[in-house]
């Protein structure tokens, strides 16, 4: 994305990707579930999670699942104030922290645009979703991906013309959430709705 | 239409009371270091009595200052990553380096001015001069940078830290001269000329920051839907009493009215006028810090 057009032939880095088709997403948690195992996180945080909203009143009314993980930004603001260089962006594209580095100063939540990170509550360092680099090095997909009984969660390299991430994001209409904020999001969405992005429990409305 | 949550989960808080404290201790630090250059940098013989306050307080805040980031550190015995691993990127890591050189400096202007050499105190308090201004613009940079929060993320924060330090500074030097010349010094007697004057610069430096603030507001209510949030928590919500009433009301408008009327001017009104500045100038940085990440992001 945000590439002028080049050749075929043409060799092009790895851009890694994730893309939610919300029309198969059941909202069954199993992705939130593997998460948690996989990577280990301690109660009360966590690295992805499932906002629901339900609009309408009945009979005309529906629920919306916004499924939420770090979106690996091309342009990431946390990279960017992070004073201890501990939160990186690889040059495929996926952004992680450090763990030896980060000393927990809290500057990247604070300027994260999706509130994806948490400190740990034992380690006391930043933590958030990295797609799984560990797994994806291996060659094995991110653990939500293999996890998705429906098989709504797609994970691959947006460079490669020939890989189910590429054609899925070229043939559909896609979003991604708070694409204003200039951080060039990598986490698209199929079907995603405006409303499960921009309801919040503020005063006034419950 | 009806929208109900049904369920999100609550990310937690990046910056807290301690940030909101050290925001306050270096703007009080930064406000009364410029005062003090007054005498001894720019050569205004009236404000001499305020040098060395200036100078002690200065000094002593900015020490004071860094205990309060390094209790909100998560894993504070790693704070020397910050002086290793720079990254230039970072208003932080500017913040590293101003927060050694500017005490240093401090110390070494706060030598010179009691040692009694006025050549190398002027050289010391022009060399301060743009740390203090940076040591505090960097601040309201910390802040700004922060483009997640509406309320933050404005080229006004560093200016309008920089005038509310100076308004916390002035208050803050007008009081420790009252306590020091008034109560613990026998021989002396405080200048109530100095103290008008003090008081004079001080309500409309008030005016100035206001200003800053009113026209921070009005940005915000005709920008983007999350900086209409944002000012709705303030000026009805949760931050009502902080914001309206403790820092703009009490902390602002009334302190200018306690120090700008001839018939109302004396001791007790400045010194009360003073104090309520220096409450409300807290409550600002309270507000902005946790005000400002009290709109939930997603």
């Amino acid at each position: 994305m945000n590439q002028p057009a080049r050749l075929k032939s043409e060799k092009r880095p790895i851009r890694y990707a994730m893309l939610f088709d919300l029309r198969k997403c059941i909202g069954c948690y199993t992705c939130v579930l593997a998460c948690k195992s996989e990577n280990d996180v301690p109660l009360g945080v966590w690295r992805s999670w499932i906002k629901r909203i339900e609009k309408g009143r009945y009979p005309a009314a529906r629920e919306f699942i916004l499924p939420i993980v770090c979106n690996n930004c091309d342009n990431p603001v946390c990279v960017t104030v992070c004073p201890v260089g501990s939160s990186i962006k690889r040059p495929d594209g996926i952004v992680y922290i450090d763990p030896h580095r980060c000393i927990g100063c809290r500057y990247c939540m604070a300027a994260c645009p999706y509130g994806v990170r948490y400190i740990h509550p034992t380690r006391k360092i930043a933590e958030k979703c990295f797609w799984c680099h560990h797994r994806v090095d291996t060659g094995l997909d991110p653990a939500c991906v293999e996890a998705c009984p429906t098989g709504a969660i797609l994970f691959g390299d947006l460079n490669d013309p020939d890989s189910p991430i590429a054609k899925a994001v070229a043939r559909n209409p896609v979003q991604s959430i708070k694409a204003d904020m200039g951080t060039r999001p990598y986490t698209f969405y199929i079907g995603l709705d405006r409303d499960v992005v921009e309801a919040k429990k503020t005063e006034g409305n419950e | 239409m009806d929208i109900q949550i049904l369920q999100n989960i609550v990310p937690q808080e990046a910056f807290g009371l301690n940030i909101a404290i050290y925001f306050y201790l270096t703007g009080l630090s930064a406000g009364s270091f410029i005062l003090s250059t007054l005498a001894y940098g720019f050569g205004i013989k009236m404000f001499k009595p305020l040098g060395k306050i200036g100078v002690v307080m200065a000094t002593f805040l900015l020490m004071l200052a860094p205990v309060f980031l390094l209790l909100h550190l998560g894993s504070p015995i790693r704070f020397w990553h910050l002086f290793v691993y720079l990254n230039p990127a970072s208003p932080i890591t500017w913040g590293t380096f101003l927060l050694i050189l500017y005490p240093i400096n401090c110390i070494i202007y706060g030598y010179f001015m009691f040692r009694d050499k006025p050549k190398q105190t002027r050289i010391f308090a022009f060399i301060g001069i743009p740390l203090a201004i940076l040591i505090h613009g960097y601040t309201g940079f910390i802040v700004a940078v922060g483009k997640a929060r509406a309320l933050w993320n404005t080229a006004l924060m560093p200016v309008l830290f920089l005038v509310s330090a100076i308004v916390s500074g002035i208050a803050l030097v007008i009081i420790v001269y009252l306590v020091v010349f008034g109560v613990f010094s026998k021989n002396r007697k405080p200048d109530f000329q100095l103290v008008g004057k003090l008081a004079t610069i001080l309500a409309w430096t008030i005016v100035l920051d206001l200003f800053l603030v009113g026209s921070d507001l009005i940005v915000l209510a005709v920008s983007h839907s999350e900086a209409q949030e944002v000012l709705q928590v303030l000026i009805r919500g949760k931050f009502f009493v902080p914001f309206v009433i403790i820092e703009n009301l009490l902390g602002k408008v009334f302190p200018f009215f306690l120090l700008v009327i001839p018939k109302f001017r004396n001791v007790f009104t400045i010194t009360l006028g003073s104090i309520l500045v220096l409450i409300g100038i807290f409550f600002m940085r309270y507000v902005v810090v946790v005000g400002g990440e009290s709109v939930p992001l997603i």
